[in-house]
């Protein structure tokens, strides 16, 4: 055996290796994509077939949900609540987000954006049941005094604008809609402001000194120049964070605690994610098959969001 | 009163800090921060507040006691303690391979058009609503587990609903997390670096193998970030877990249950109790500082390890 045949036996087993190792390590990645299809593969198919047995579309976007005992039904309380919590949650969420982004991605150097920086950090990993958890602590301490020294006198005091505006504003109950838009809106707050802060923090510095040399002020160079530089990952950011708010269980399970009817949002209101929860744990069928129709109207929503994001980010 | 103080005062302070945007930029940008600083502590003196009266009745011994007994008002949380860490443990073994795979696959083996598509995929799963994953691992992921895990060992599992359950489906459930901070890490090396590992002759393997070894510390911080994330998962993990919070396990092929499950599942019955809203806030409050205490140690080793 010459030390040429060696060195050849070397390199074949060496490309041996190579591809059962790459081979290796695209079976693992595959493989965390797989469940995705399968998941979503489950819910459109039992998903579909529920919506069309409980009533078609039309009837289960706008019914009540189904007791164990009927025989179709819909989620239009939960679609409602969902909708308005979802739509408060994500504004305040951009609201506050947003310039919470600019301040750590462009004060990198203040010793105070850093210690902001790891506290949005910090939240964005925060276990969403605990945020659910604080804002019905802070909920519970502070609502009769609300109740008593600001809404009550304010909701006799708009009583003459009609009596819609009670099903938006007046004294609140323990779980409430806003207190659910507030758990989502702090669940939202630092997955924008990161995305913002790593815009921001992207951006070239001949850019940014040409804006600070134009826009006159610090807040028109920030906030009008800049901006228009990062618009498209704040649009991502702003749409990919109202997605995964729309599709958040934990936090609402203590805040807006659920609801069967139409109410108004000052008292427990239902959302699409609590009931998928709810009704999948019950032992009625019609009441699982509403939880998969429900589980298939999340998505769509969820994909719509996400393509939209895609396609414009 | 202070409550209601807090919640008043919130609205003339974000009017404040956007008035001072105008004004005084900086200091505007100031508050903000300050806001979210100020979340983060009011919620852990929150939990302490709400807390406080089973710690002064039981001291730490609520941490480390398995009786969940509601009708004698012993509560120890120890049960759900190791429910945590065993399917926390089960998720990382699975998902730290696959995310490793993901980051791999994402920058060595696919043509350069798939890999936005993946990518995309990836991030994908990690939106994906967690009470969906939950109904999937309810109809679908624990029947097939329970057969699968019994065809191998008879009668290993004898519910479809157990920690391994949970365990699993949390790994599908953050692989994304660990799988971008890898991504992220493995994007970064210098390209001069990677034109001297195949100038010695390694093969593409070899070459993405030197490439994890570069990025160690973004594989740390994936992988603690991916912990917290496992750690704290509630609604999907308490449709599979079993919810069995009155006996103590350590078998992951039973029933279990985790801190955050617990406080899904019982909390709704709590107010009918006297100690039990401050057990569970207990419980809340070992999962915060758990989320500080890791995110801490992520943020500190990929903050080290910057390339």
């Amino acid at each position: 055996m010459t030390a040429e045949r060696k060195a050849e036996n070397i390199t074949a087993v060496r490309m041996v290796i190579n591809w059962l190792g790459l081979g290796l390590f695209a079976f693992l990645g595959v493989a965390a994509v797989v469940p995705l299809f399968l998941i979503i593969g489950d819910v459109y198919i039992k998903g579909v077939d529920a919506i069309n047995r409980l009533g078609g579309l039309w009837h289960f976007l706008t019914g009540l949900p189904p007791t164990p005992f009927d025989e179709s039904g819909g989620i239009g309380p939960m679609l409602v609540g969902t909708l308005y919590m979802t739509a408060l949650g994500a504004l305040l969420g951009i609201a506050v987000g947003f310039p919470l982004g600019v301040y750590i991605g462009e004060m990198r150097k203040e010793k105070f954006a850093n210690v902001a920086r790891a506290g949005v950090n910090v939240l964005v990993e925060f276990p969403t049941i605990v945020v659910g958890l604080f804002v019905y602590a802070v909920m519970s301490l502070a609502k009769e005094d609300i109740n008593r020294y600001l809404l009550g006198p304010l909701s006799n005091a708009i009583s003459p604008v009609g009596g819609w505006i009670t099903q938006f504003i007046g004294p609140l109950d323990g779980f409430n809609a806003y207190a659910g838009a507030a758990a989502l809106s702090i669940i939202m707050i630092p997955y924008v402001a990161l995305i913002t802060a790593s815009a921001y923090a992207s951006i070239e510095q001949p850019l940014r000194e040409a804006a600070y040399a134009t826009a006159g002020r610090e807040f028109n160079a920030l906030f009008v120049v800049l901006r228009k530089a990062v618009s498209r990952a704040v649009l991502t950011a702003a749409l990919l964070g109202t997605a995964k708010i729309a599709g958040e269980t934990a936090p609402l399970l203590f805040t807006a605690f659920g609801n069967f009817y139409y109410a108004p949002f000052t008292g427990p209101t239902g959302a699409v994610p609590l009931w998928v929860w709810y009704a999948a744990q019950t032992p009625y069928e019609v009441q699982i098959a509403s939880a998969y129709g429900a589980a298939a109207v999340l998505l769509t929503i969820i994909l719509t969001i996400f393509i939209i994001a895609r396609i414009r980010g | 009163m202070l409550g209601f103080l807090l919640v008043v005062l919130l609205i003339p302070y974000l009017i404040a800090a956007y008035g001072l945007l105008f004004v005084k930029l900086r200091w505007g940008l100031r508050l903000f921060g300050a806001f979210i600083v100020a979340t983060i502590g009011l919620l852990t003196a929150m939990f302490l507040v709400e807390a406080y009266p089973i710690i002064a009745r039981d001291g730490v011994a609520v941490f480390l006691q398995t009786r969940w007994d509601p009708v004698r008002e012993t509560y120890g949380v120890l049960q759900a303690l190791a429910g945590t860490v065993l399917t926390s443990a089960v998720a990382m073994a699975l998902a730290m391979p696959m995310a490793l795979g993901v980051a791999v696959t994402i920058n060595e083996i696919l043509p350069t058009r798939w890999r936005g598509l993946f990518g995309s995929l990836v991030d994908l799963t990690a939106t994906m609503p967690t009470v969906i994953y939950g109904l999937w691992g309810l109809f679908v992921l624990g029947p097939t587990l329970q057969s699968l895990i019994n065809t191998l060992a008879r009668d290993t599992m004898t519910s479809p609903y157990t920690l391994f359950t949970a365990g699993v489906l949390l790994a599908i459930m953050i692989t994304p997390y660990a799988a971008a901070v890898i991504r992220e890490g493995y994007a970064l090396v210098p390209k001069p670096v990677e034109e001297a590992i195949y100038a010695v002759g390694a093969t593409r393997f070899e070459a993405a193998l030197i490439k994890l070894r570069y990025v160690r510390n973004y594989i740390f911080g994936g992988f603690f970030l991916a912990l917290g994330r496992a750690m704290g998962e509630t609604v999907a993990v308490a449709m599979v877990v079993g919810g069995n919070f009155v006996r103590f396990t350590t078998n992951i092929f039973e029933s279990g249950i985790t801190i955050s499950s617990l406080i899904a599942l019982q909390f709704p019955n709590a107010a009918s109790y006297q100690y039990m809203v401050p057990a569970l806030f207990a419980g809340a409050l070992l999962l915060t500082l758990f989320g500080l205490a890791i995110n801490a140690v992520a943020i500190y080793i990929i903050q080290r390890g910057q390339i």
